[in-house]
C-alpha cells in the first residue's frame, strides 16, 4: 500500500473546464426552469424573464465555447477520455450488474476492477456528450431562426431541448450526489474541484485497472 | 511524497476515437445547419411574395389610414369624445384598451361591480 502516495487524476485545465461548465450549467438550468415555468422568484434573480432569457443565451455560448477550446488545446486528453468511456468491457458490465455497490439493496460480494472512470461514469460521460450536442443543435434554431423556420420544426426543437435538459439535470444531480455526498465516493471530490489529487490507496481500490498503468514521477 | 501520473503515451486508437467524436459531431451539426439554412432560404422567397401581396392589397384599399376613416371619425364625434375628435380620450382609452397578466383579476372585479360602465 502507498499510505503517502498521491495520484494526479485531473489536470489544471480539466478542473478549470469542469468549474466553468458547472457554473454555466447552473445558470442555464436556473434560467431555463425560471422562464419555462414562469417562476417569478427565479427570473427576478436575473432581473426578470427577458434578462433571464439573455443570460440563458449567452451562458449557452460559453457552454459551447468552453469545452470546444478545452478539446482543441487538450486533444490528447479528450481522446483518452473518449477512449476510456467508450471501452466497455466485461468488468464494466459487472459493475453495472452490481451498480458498483452503491445501491443498498443489491447484494455485492466484489465489484469488478475499473478503469480511470467506472462504468457509471462512462455511461454518464457518453450521455453528457450526446445531451450537450442535442442541446446545442436544438438551441441554435430556437435563438437564431425562431422567426423564420416552420413552427412545427421549432416546436420539435423545443421538445427535444426540454426533455434533454430534464434528463441532463437529473443526471447531474445524481453525479453531484455520488461525487460530493455519498461517503463511498466523495473522497474523490477534491480531485476535480480543488487540487486534482486522489490518495493512491483509494485509486488502487476504485480504479484498479487504471492504477496498474500509472507511473511514479516524484 | 510519492506522486503517480498516467502515461503520456497517445495511441492511434485514442486519436481515432477522439477525432471520430469531433468529426461525427461536426457532420451531425453540419447536416442540421444545412437543413436549417435551406429552410431559411426557402422561406425567404415566400416571405418576399407575402410582403409584396400585402403591399399590393393595401394600395388597392380606399381608406388606408385609420385616422382618416369616416366611420372612426364619426365614432369619436358621437361617442368616444362627444363633439370633437380626440384620440385616446378617457372613454376611448377605457374601452379600446385591454389589460393583461396581473391586471386581469382587477378588471374582472371591476366588470362585476359596474358591468355597464366598465364595459
Amino acid at each position: 500500500m502507498n499510505a503517502n502516495a498521491k495520484v494526479l487524476k485531473h489536470s489544471g485545465q480539466t478542473r478549470t473546464m469542469h468549474w466553468l461548465h458547472l457554473i454555466v450549467c447552473i445558470l442555464l438550468a436556473l434560467t431555463g426552469i425560471g422562464f419555462y415555468w414562469d417562476i417569478n422568484w427565479i427570473n427576478n434573480l436575473f432581473g426578470g424573464p427577458a434578462n433571464a432569457s439573455i443570460v440563458h443565451r449567452w451562458s449557452a455560448v460559453i457552454f459551447v465555447l468552453g469545452p470546444l477550446l478545452y478539446i482543441l488545446f487538450n486533444f490528447e486528453r479528450f481522446s483518452r477520455f473518449v477512449d476510456t468511456i467508450s471501452n466497455f468491457t466485461k468488468d464494466d458490465f459487472g459493475w453495472i450488474k452490481t451498480m458498483g455497490g452503491y445501491i443498498p439493496f443489491i447484494k455485492v460480494d466484489e465489484v469488478p476492477p475499473q478503469d480511470k472512470y467506472n462504468a457509471g461514469q462512462k455511461v454518464l460521460g457518453g450521455l453528457i456528450i450526446i445531451g450537450c450536442l442535442l442541446m446545442i443543435i436544438t438551441g441554435f434554431p430556437m435563438w437564431v431562426w425562431r422567426g423564420v423556420v416552420a413552427p412545427g420544426f421549432l416546436a420539435f426543437c423545443y421538445n427535444i431541448h426540454f426533455w434533454t435538459s430534464i434528463i441532463l439535470i437529473l443526471l447531474v444531480l445524481g453525479h453531484f450526489f455520488l461525487a460530493a455526498i455519498h461517503p463511498k465516493s466523495r473522497v474523490e471530490f477534491s480531485a476535480m474541484m480543488i487540487d486534482g489529487y486522489v490518495d493512491a490507496d483509494i485509486t488502487a481500490e476504485h480504479n484498479e485497472k487504471w492504477y496498474a498503468t500509472l507511473k511514479e514521477v516524484e | 511524497m510519492k506522486i503517480l501520473k498516467e502515461s503520456s503515451v497517445f495511441t492511434r486508437r485514442q486519436f481515432l476515437k477522439g477525432s471520430g467524436v469531433l468529426v461525427i459531431s461536426a457532420v451531425f451539426m453540419g447536416i442540421f445547419a444545412k437543413v436549417g439554412f435551406d429552410a431559411v432560404a426557402a422561406q425567404e422567397d415566400v416571405v418576399q411574395k407575402r410582403v409584396a401581396g400585402l403591399y399590393s392589397l393595401d394600395e388597392k384599399m380606399t381608406i388606408r389610414k385609420s385616422h382618416e376613416n369616416p366611420e372612426i371619425i364619426q365614432l369619436y364625434k358621437d361617442f368616444l369624445s362627444p363633439g370633437e375628435i380626440k384620440p385616446v380620450s378617457d372613454k376611448a382609452h377605457h374601452l379600446l384598451h385591454t389589460r393583461y397578466g396581473e391586471e386581469v383579476p382587477g378588471l374582472i372585479a371591476e366588470l362585476k361591480k359596474h358591468p355597464i360602465e366598465a364595459a
